[in-house]
């Protein structure tokens, strides 16, 4: 640091060139160190991001190379030569199917009412705080109100520890996460928009119906299809509910099987870490390979589900 | 829309103004006869359900219990025929005393509309009973009374089913009224403009019962798992020592809870060492420092980062974080770290949280108006100084419900914790993070792992609620006042 520091502007020397400031600039140690600092830990959190991958493609390498077709289709096994996943695709997909039948209109719906036809009254306020409290209550406190309502109140619909109680339980889990960005996107929406189709005599539900639910749309749908990649890699719940670990699916119909023994995806990951890891850590990481392929691709298709309709809208 | 010219035009001509087409009001049938109908058809009901058993009988012979398969038959035979004369906006029954189904606009309500109210009725006074109660009758009469109150209290007498399938039971409808009010030339304008105008009212309902279903979740939540954690405090075999009992072993019933908790905060403190600094780090380049160009990098690396399932990270915690860098290093201070420890999954939650802490950081910091900055430059101050003493003050309160919040996931998160960890069934009181521990969220899920053997042996099980409930207040405050924070932070700017 030098005397000419802007810091200490008692000591300035006049001229001030733009010359001399930009040699002051390089001469900034604090800041140059300050920055560094900055950078370090963003190269931090990228080798985070870097190592997990790399860990997980490293050590299912074994695994999904050698039997990379029965992984993805065998039924989980007690034999490690045996053992796959196959099962635990099958119950991700439902529940996947599940949450957008429940959650998106129902999420999509609350957003509507919060943002378009709710005056500030105290029962909005009321439904306002829930919401945004019920976004912050652990997964695995949803497993329970899963494990009272779907598992045990209603189990002669969903039999049980079922696939549907699963579906269900997750589809409240994430409907706070789709009111929200609903809400927001919706929000962003100039009211212009709207006074435009009030002008022209349309009804409230004219004008969301027209106007409003399409040019919201990218955003709602972007929350909503990530809040099913949220609802894919969650394990706690379905843990709580009563996933199984090893079930063999016998001579069933699908309906049986859709009431009956079920596991998903990051279960499975979680039943082969928790195995002795000199047998199962290779398909613990192959079973998390596909859970991240999964994700990442619903992911991929939110992105480019946004950039297609917003091109569409010509916005 | 475009169809809807046509109503347009002779409803502008009409000396009327169209909301009178909205100020039909039903000649609510009373309550009297509307209980009276509903006892002929409950009465009618177990005439079914008998019949129905008496056919079994027959059919099937002497089978023992009579099961809930008769109640479910007789439901759908009762479905089928209360729903015969839906298309002419009455039942049966209601249509011996002049009862008809009206939309909003006093018209005959569509076909969907009463399909919609009676399936909604018949879930509640019937299916509701039959599920939740299993053929107690006398829940179902306490149901019918709880119809009838909300009937008696609603302004129109309109009951729930009504209000949801946007339907008014009354005793006349009003076509003729409404042509003469509005003037339409022909039947179809007019039936438009009342569509229209039933088509928003029932939309608003549907989006309101929608937002309600939030509070509803809010209710089920509380309700479930305070009731439970109730009956774990209320159980005989409950005493209030055993939750300072050595260890936590609830098989054998020590419900120690500082075993949890030192597991808990060794957890969070960790993570939030590790998540506080570089998320911070992070949230400040990003806001102060990135050019657009390296935003785009920065970025989606840091959504990817988020997207990670949380057991990906357990399982990268004691595939990596313990093998390769706790054992290597632990080795040069003379510690000696196992494959589970607190501070490998400690950091495998700190990896989970960056993300929370960077987004909602940056967020608050890039809130902060350009004015501050600017004038901060204008006094002739650095880039350091100016994002140190000027943005990151004002974006203070953010930054706080940032590591808030990242504080209440750390507390929430199972997954790491259960896998990394290395807290099985049960866990002894353990201070050292090099050594395995348990946290209250690993324990539930332990608990939870075998809900099928624990479930009615003593008070394992309840203890799983008993737990919950704890997670779900610490975890509430916690909201809440990140929640006040936020809110504060946003009346300043």
């Amino acid at each position: 640091m030098t005397a000419l520091s802007p810091d200490r502007p008692g000591k300035t020397r006049l001229p001030l060139t733009l010359e001399s400031l930009k040699r002051q600039r390089s001469k900034d140690g604090f800041g140059q160190v300050f920055q560094g600092l900055l950078l370090f830990s963003v190269a931090i959190a990228f080798a985070m991001v870097a190592t997990v991958l790399i860990t997980v493609l490293i050590d299912s390498s074994e695994v999904l190379r050698g039997q990379f077709w029965d992984f993805l289709t065998n039924k989980s096994s007690s034999d490690p030569a045996k053992a796959g996943v196959a099962q635990g695709i099958r119950g991700s997909l439902i529940i996947a199917g599940i949450v957008t039948l429940v959650a998106f209109p129902v999420g999509i719906g609350a957003a509507i009412y919060l943002e378009e036809y709710a005056a500030d009254t105290p029962l909005t306020r009321l439904i306002e705080v829930t919401v945004r409290n019920l976004a912050g209550v652990p997964s695995i406190v949803y497993g329970l109100l899963g494990l009272a309502v779907f598992v045990q109140g209603l189990g002669g619909i969903t039999g049980g520890s079922s696939v549907i109680s699963a579906g269900l339980t997750l589809a409240i889990l994430v409907l706070p996460i789709i009111i929200i960005t609903a809400s927001e996107s919706i929000r962003a929406i100039p009211s212009s928009l709207r006074e435009g189709a009030y002008g022209l005599g349309a009804t409230q539900w004219e004008v969301i119906r027209t106007q409003v639910l399409p040019a919201a749309m990218p955003g709602i749908l972007t929350g909503a299809v990530l809040s099913i990649a949220r609802a894919l890699g969650e394990a706690a719940p379905l843990l709580v509910i009563g996933a199984a670990a090893f079930y063999s699916t016998g001579f069933q119909g699908q309906l049986d099987q859709m009431q009956g023994a079920f596991t998903a995806l990051p279960m499975n990951v979680a039943t082969f870490a928790k195995l002795p890891a000199d047998v199962w850590a290779g398909h613990a990481a192959a079973a998390s390979v596909v859970v991240l392929v999964l994700v990442f691709s619903i992911n991929l298709v939110a992105i480019i589900a946004r950039a297609r309709l917003t091109k569409k809208l010509g916005r | 829309m475009s169809d809807t010219s046509t109503a347009q035009a002779p409803e502008a001509a009409s000396p009327e103004p169209p909301a009178k087409l909205r100020s039909w009001t039903p000649t609510t049938p009373a309550l009297r006869s509307r209980a009276l109908a509903t006892a002929v058809e409950g009465i009618l009901y177990l005439v079914i359900v008998m019949a129905v058993a008496v056919v079994e009988y027959f059919v099937a012979g002497p089978i023992g219990d009579f099961g809930l398969s008769n109640w479910w038959i007789g439901f759908v035979i009762m479905a089928i025929w209360q729903g015969w004369h839906w298309a002419g906006a009455q039942t049966p029954i209601g249509s011996y005393i002049d009862h008809y189904f009206a939309d909003s606009a006093g018209a005959p309500a569509c076909f969907w509309c009463i399909a919609t109210r009676q399936l909604t009725r018949f879930g509640f006074l019937y299916a509701l009973p039959i599920l939740a109660f299993s053929t107690n009758i006398v829940m179902m009469f306490v149901l019918f009374a709880v119809a009838g109150l909300i009937i008696h209290f609603t302004p129109d007498g309109r009951a729930p089913w009504d209000l949801f399938a946007g339907t008014h039971l009354t005793e006349s409808l009003a076509i003729e009224r409404s042509v003469a009010l509005a003037e339409i030339t022909k039947p179809a304008d007019f039936r438009l403009g009342r569509q229209r105008v039933a088509e928003n009212n029932r939309a608003r309902r549907i989006m309101l019962l929608a937002g309600l279903s939030s509070v509803f979740i809010s209710v089920l939540i509380v309700w479930n798992i305070f009731s439970e954690a109730w009956e774990f405090v209320a159980a005989d075999e409950f005493e209030w020592s055993l939750l300072t009992d050595i260890g936590w072993f609830p098989r054998r019933n020590k419900f120690d809870l500082a075993t949890l908790f030192v597991g808990t905060l060794w957890i969070t403190g960790i993570a939030i060492l590790v998540a506080g600094p570089i998320g911070l780090g992070v949230a400040i380049y990003l806001s102060e420092y990135a050019r657009p160009k390296v935003r785009t990098i920065v970025k989606p690396m840091i959504e990817t980062l988020a997207s990670i399932p949380s057991v990906v990270l357990g399982f990268f915690a004691i595939a990596f974080i313990s093998p390769d860098i706790l054992k290597r290093f632990g080795g040069l201070f003379g510690i000696d770290f196992g494959i589970f420890s607190l501070l490998s999954a400690g950091i495998g939650v700190g990896i989970l949280s960056v993300p929370i802490v960077a987004s909602i950081a940056e967020d608050a910091m890039r809130a902060v108006p350009r004015e501050l900055r600017e004038a901060s430059y204008g006094l002739g101050a650095r880039k350091a100084t100016t994002a140190l003493r000027v943005v990151f003050p004002a974006a203070l309160s953010g930054i706080s419900a940032a590591l808030i919040v990242a504080i209440s996931r750390a507390i929430g998160e199972t997954m790491v914790v259960f896998i990394a960890a290395g807290g099985s069934g049960g866990a002894i009181f353990e201070s050292n993070p090099s050594e395995p521990g348990q946290t209250i969220t690993a324990a539930m899920a332990s608990l939870g792992a075998g809900t099928d053997s624990v479930a009615g042996s003593g008070i394992a099980f309840q203890s799983l609620y008993f737990l919950g409930a704890l997670l779900f207040i610490m975890t509430l405050i916690l909201n809440v006042f990140s929640d006040a924070i936020v809110r504060r932070f946003r009346q300043v700017y």
